[in-house]
């Protein structure tokens, strides 16, 4: 194309009369130059789908083999895990020279995903004492009975396969990405998660802490580093 | 009646910045530069007017002790891209 040629090749050194094709020409390529101009790295997709993975799978392999870790809880990690993100993320600010829209949407949804994670995570710890001090206020006292012995016991209420609701809420943000984005492997990743929020309501928490690793490494690590591998690649073009 | 193309946007190298602008939220001046092909002192002439018409915001600021200059288009030259656009496709019509 003679036309597209010769805006690519020319300096804009000079003030120049433009016909009205030559106009809309210049705006298309003009648009089609940004357009590939942002590669997303993947590295923060990395960060959170080995910390969720290794979590998931540590706490499938704790229940299962039924040791313990004194008072470090593995998820602790995810909280230890926002300082290397926050670093990614002002260095990934600093070398970026254009912010788009899309990435603009694409960095609210992940933001609003980590603050609903945390929410999440708040919530299941701290409603079942709250719904238990709300019954003993009126005067009412949970118990549970051992069908077996017959023994009753106090029962302290809990959210119930809570680790469901967390394989919902990591569908969310994949999927939303992957579809705007056209990105095929957070589309599989977001399906799948759902597949497994399905399984995870009818298997024991074990099991649930097996879904979580697999989810995160589905959902992230492996979309991850196909962006790595995507963005390194386009950087060597 | 045709619309008189916008002389500000009727220019080769501002109607440039103003298309890149347009698809982005935000951009750094060497980027302009880079993708436009232009030299920065041309460039920085074209965006000065822009900014005088209220078509862009430049923000200046420093990042590890350099100047950077970061532009983005405003609701003012979104509208004046659009006629602008408008007004091309009415003289392309009537050309066919």
């Amino acid at each position: 194309m003679p036309l597209l040629l010769y805006f690519n090749t020319m300096t804009m050194a000079e003030e120049k009369n433009l016909t009205e094709q030559e106009s809309l020409q210049l705006i298309t390529e003009m648009i089609h130059k940004v357009k590939g101009s942002f590669h997303e790295s993947g590295t923060s997709a990395i960060l959170w789908g080995s910390v969720v993975g290794f979590c998931g799978l540590f706490s499938f392999v704790k229940a299962h083999f039924d040791f313990s870790t004194g008072w470090f809880d593995v998820w602790f990690l995810t909280l230890i895990a926002i300082v290397p993100q926050v670093i990614i993320s002002i260095k990934e600010s600093r070398q970026r020279k254009i912010l788009t829209y899309e990435e603009s949407a694409m960095n609210a949804v992940w933001l609003v995903f980590g603050i609903s994670i945390f929410a999440l995570a708040f919530y299941n710890n701290v409603v079942p004492g709250v719904s238990e001090n709300f019954y003993a206020k009126d005067g009412i006292e949970l118990l549970q009975r051992n069908k077996a012995t017959g023994e009753i016991s106090a029962f302290h209420p809990f959210i119930f396969s809570a680790s469901s609701i967390f394989l919902i809420l990591y569908a969310i943000p994949t999927l939303v990405t992957g579809l705007a984005r056209k990105f095929k492997p957070m589309i599989i990743g977001g399906i799948i998660c759902y597949l497994l929020f399905i399984v995870s309501c009818f298997v024991s928490f074990q099991y649930d802490m097996l879904l979580q690793g697999i989810a995160g490494i589905i959902n992230w690590l492996i979309p991850g580093l196909i962006l790595r591998n995507m963005f390194l690649k386009g950087k060597a073009c | 009646m045709f619309k008189e193309l916008d002389p500000i946007l009727h220019s080769q190298l501002r109607l440039a910045v103003m298309s890149l602008l347009i698809a982005v939220k935000e951009a750094e001046f060497t980027f302009i530069r880079e993708k436009t092909n232009s030299t920065a002192g041309n460039l920085s002439v074209q965006i000065q007017k822009l900014k005088d018409a209220g078509y862009v915001d430049v923000v200046k600021q420093f990042k590890d002790n350099y100047p950077l200059t970061t532009c983005k288009i405003t609701k003012k030259g979104i509208n004046a891209f659009e006629d602008y656009v408008k007004a091309l496709q009415q003289y392309l019509q009537v050309g066919k």
